[in-house]
């Protein structure tokens, strides 16, 4: 072959380093023309990295890029790529005309917006990719998330980029619009575009993909094309060694009473969801970021709609309609993932912060604080989990996130719960607060309570939990315990999604 | 965390202690600054106008014409503690100082009969700002001034636009505001409330949810506070006591102007934001209110025994509720910081 078209993109040799820490170490990756392209990874693994380099936001100390033969510098220049990240970048109160026209640019005449132009221009580029086009006046806010995922595609294609690199667009679609999406890339790889797949799910990629990179702690370890591998083998080259998986025959250990008891749950994307919570044991609900088993969390604590199922607490209904307060008084606690909005209360002090409901912990709404009694018991928990300063009348906005974290651990203990749901316990905490966390959440199981750790801190999982269960598209695809919680375990699974391995009642 | 936050004391405290020890002087100053303001226009005041700044008849005229301004600024309080805006309240007195004396003039009922009346209908209008607010989600500041408006056509309607003379009216009723042995009997009135008042929001349960709502509405309904039932009881008690201030106002001017209450609002609003900033830095509080009132109500007479115009109040309360706003958001913005800077390591 004398004259090969060069290929759509090509990376060589990229490097960059943040301080100390090598981000990316000579990567490589090449896209041919008219290919989907996966690159997978964990987190950590460079992918982001490389997507911002190639978005232009960071300059790489070493390496290059071309595009269709020619080098280009991201940082420096605009290039022909296009990205549709998570999140998407939608605006919820503008239609979807707007929202296109926001990328695409508002169609003028005489200088003034053509509004029967901005609406013509979204109906052509769906058109053009073959979509049907929605009303395009409709507000972004009232699309279902696979409607505004393909908005955020057709979107980014309306800048008429060779190229399209996508971050995780399926983490938080159930799985028939997921299907509805690789339709949509299928087709764009037959109009001759080049695409980079980024995704956790590996099942997905077989089937959509034509080749596969992936990278592992910043480096390039292999691409391939997909008829070659097996899901057993991406992982492998993910965590760099063999898949540790122990099958377990017998039961994990036997705890005395089933004290949360869910059957058939289903509340926003999730479910139906059946498991059950013994007294003294700590399962972690895992999944990836933005898979949102958060919810059942807060479904259980009434945070949130349960569309359907049952939750029992110590054999008694905890019925849909149950207020918070209700649920608080019946032994349900949650710790919000969210510290900064949704626990910490600004501007009060550590007593007011350990106690904000006092009618909820001692006496009722018009019986005096007894202030005394209350110093006391706020001293014992700063004494107990080493809360620094140690002054009930700091600020809670002066604690560093850590003794932060273990103040609202102690507010929860106050209630005197007997199930405790904590969201991400030591996201964003120090080691030591971390290690503290931790035993205090061993003694709150050891001391009969129940405790379901919310999770996408798979080794925060591993580490603590009695038992997990794997969240994958809303539905349990995984029990793990014993000697088969591992970190590698716990990975491969929500990664790969599998079918249930073990049901659980 | 780093280190130039620290050095600036409104951060959060290093392991070593010094961070904390900076961080409670300045609390002090805060905790402290109104009252030293307080008494640094009494003495200031007192040096140049002796004679009459520091009389008897002088502070007890003073603490007559406030007691309204600071049984308004008690009202304005609760809500604000919620973070709620009541906009109401001005004209809210308004109604009640024209229906305290037309209800006696024109339609000739007795005073505690119409006081009674007026109490049951200020329930009623605290109970639809809270409805509009907790029910129908409308931001308090839009829903408070439509129906703060609303209620001045209603004393528009009743009046005529025009002002009632307090004709014959009974001695027990213009004897409600009089100076009783040496002691100004709204002054009493005012004590009572913000007694009432301080014990709620320091001393029961119901007053920490509302400070807590105020902080962080959402930690507020994760705790199981029942925000909306707080809010709702908060602008119903704001009503209340407007109504309150508007008989008290009835029986000191014996007169019932439509177009007088809606001139409190600001004053009220002033010193209850400035309240903020002192006794509780950073929340609405009872005694930082009443310091607030008198620093504002004092320093006023004084500059107008110094020969300033009448106009200048207007000066005063519009510049004070600008500078108190800005000390709080100067101070919340600390606050981001220092959370920030901790957080974010």
């Amino acid at each position: 072959m004398a004259v090969e078209s060069p290929p759509a993109i090509s990376i060589r040799g990229i490097t960059k380093r943040f301080l100390s820490t090598l981000a990316l170490d000579h990567v490589d990756l090449t896209i041919g023309r008219g290919e989907i392209h996966a690159l997978v990874g964990e987190n950590g693994a460079g992918k982001s990295t490389l997507i911002k380099t190639l978005a232009g936001l960071y300059q790489p100390d070493e390496g290059e890029i071309r595009i269709d033969g020619k080098p280009v510098q991201p940082w420096a220049e605009a290039v022909p790529v296009s990205f549709v990240h998570q999140d998407l970048g939608l605006v919820d109160d503008l239609s979807i005309g707007e929202n296109v026209a926001l990328v695409a640019g508002f169609p003028r005449t005489y200088g003034l917006i053509s509004w029967k132009r901005v609406w013509t221009q979204t109906q052509d580029i769906y058109l053009a990719m073959g979509v049907d086009a929605p009303d395009p006046r409709a507000l972004v806010g009232t699309l279902t998330a696979a409607s505004k995922a393909v908005l955020g595609i057709v979107r980014a294609l309306s800048q008429e980029t060779s190229i399209v690199v996508l971050d995780e667009p399926t983490a938080s679609l159930p799985g028939p619009d997921a299907q509805h999406l690789f339709d949509i890339l299928k087709r764009l790889r037959a109009s001759g575009k080049s695409i980079l797949y980024v995704s956790h799910r590996l099942n997905e990629l077989f089937g959509l993909v034509d080749k596969v990179t992936v990278f592992r702690d910043g480096r390039h370890v292999r691409s391939s094309s997909i008829e070659t591998l097996t899901p057993d083998a991406i992982v492998r080259d993910m965590l760099g060694h063999d898949l540790e998986l122990h099958h377990h025959s017998g039961a994990g250990v036997q705890h005395e009473a089933t004290l949360l008891d869910v059957s058939d749950l289903c509340t926003g994307s999730q479910g139906p969801l059946s498991f059950s919570v013994a007294a003294g044991e700590i399962v972690g609900l895992v999944g990836l970021r933005g898979a949102g088993h958060e919810m059942i969390g807060r479904a259980i604590f009434g945070a949130q709609r349960q569309s359907s199922g049952f939750v029992r607490l110590g054999g008694e209904e905890i019925a849909p309609e149950l207020s918070i307060a209700d649920r608080i008084a019946k032994g349900i606690a949650l710790l919000s993932g969210d510290r900064l909005q949704e626990s910490a209360i600004g501007g009060m002090t550590l007593r007011e912060n350990l106690f904000p409901n006092v009618a909820r912990t001692a006496g009722a709404l018009l019986h005096p604080i007894r202030l005394d009694r209350e110093t006391n018991r706020v001293m014992g928990v700063l004494d107990r989990f080493d809360v620094r300063p140690r002054h009930e009348s700091a600020l809670i906005d002066w604690l560093s996130g850590g003794n932060q974290q273990k103040v609202f651990v102690g507010r929860w203990l106050a209630t005197g719960a007997r199930l405790y749901i904590m969201e991400e316990p030591t996201a964003g905490v120090d080691i030591g607060a971390k290690g503290m966390i931790h035993r205090i959440l061993r003694d709150i199981a050891t001391a009969g309570s129940a405790v379901l750790v919310v999770s996408s801190d798979f080794e925060e999982v591993a580490s603590l939990c009695d038992r997990a269960l794997v969240i994958t598209r809303g539905a349990i695809t995984a029990e793990l315990f014993g000697a088969s919680l591992t970190l590698d375990g716990l990975i491969t699974r929500s990664a790969l999604g599998a079918e249930p391995e073990r049901l659980v009642q | 965390m780093s280190n130039s936050v620290l050095g600036k004391g409104a951060s959060p405290p290093a392991p070593a202690s010094s961070g904390l020890k900076s961080q409670r002087l300045s609390n002090w100053i805060a905790v402290y600054g109104l009252l030293i303001v307080f008494l640094l226009v009494m003495i200031v005041f007192g040096v140049l106008r002796p004679s009459s700044f520091l009389s008897v008849t002088n502070i007890n005229s003073i603490l007559v014409s406030q007691s309204v301004t600071a049984m308004l600024a008690l009202a304005e309080m609760i809500p604000l503690a919620t973070k709620q805006f009541d906009l109401s309240v001005g004209y809210h007195l308004g109604m009640a100082q024209v229906l305290i004396i037309g209800l006696q003039v024109q339609q000739g009922f007795g005073w505690p009969e119409t006081a009674a009346l007026i109490l049951v209908l200020s329930l009623a209008a605290g109970f639809v700002n809270g409805a509009l607010v907790t029910w129908f989600k409308i931001d308090s500041f839009i829903a408070t001034m439509g129906t703060g408006t609303m209620l001045y056509g209603f004393s528009n309607w009743y009046s005529n636009g025009e002002q009632i003379v307090g004709m014959s009216l009974p001695r027990s009723f213009t004897g409600l505001s009089m100076i009783y042995h040496g002691l100004p009997l709204p002054a009493l009135y005012v004590s009572l409330i913000a007694i009432i008042l301080w014990c709620v929001t320091e001393r029961l349960p119901i007053g920490r949810n509302l400070y807590v709502i105020g902080a962080n509405v959402r930690a507020a309904e994760l705790t199981g506070i029942n925000v909306s039932g707080h809010v709702m009881g908060a602008f119903i008690a704001s009503g209340f006591i407007s109504g309150l201030a508007g008989i008290v106002l009835g029986s000191l001017l014996q007169t019932g102007t439509p177009s007088v209450g809606p001139e409190y609002l600001l004053p009220a609003f002033a010193a209850t934001l400035l309240g903020a900033t002192s006794i509780r830095p950073g929340r609405v509080n009872v005694i930082g209110t009443l310091i607030s009132v008198l620093v504002l109500a004092f320093s006023f007479s004084g500059v107008q025994q110094l020969g300033a115009p009448f106009y200048i109040q207007y000066f005063f309360n519009g510049g004070i509720l600008i500078v108190a706003v800005g000390l709080s958001v100067y101070a919340a913005r600390r606050r981001q910081r220092a959370a920030t800077s901790v957080n974010s390591r």
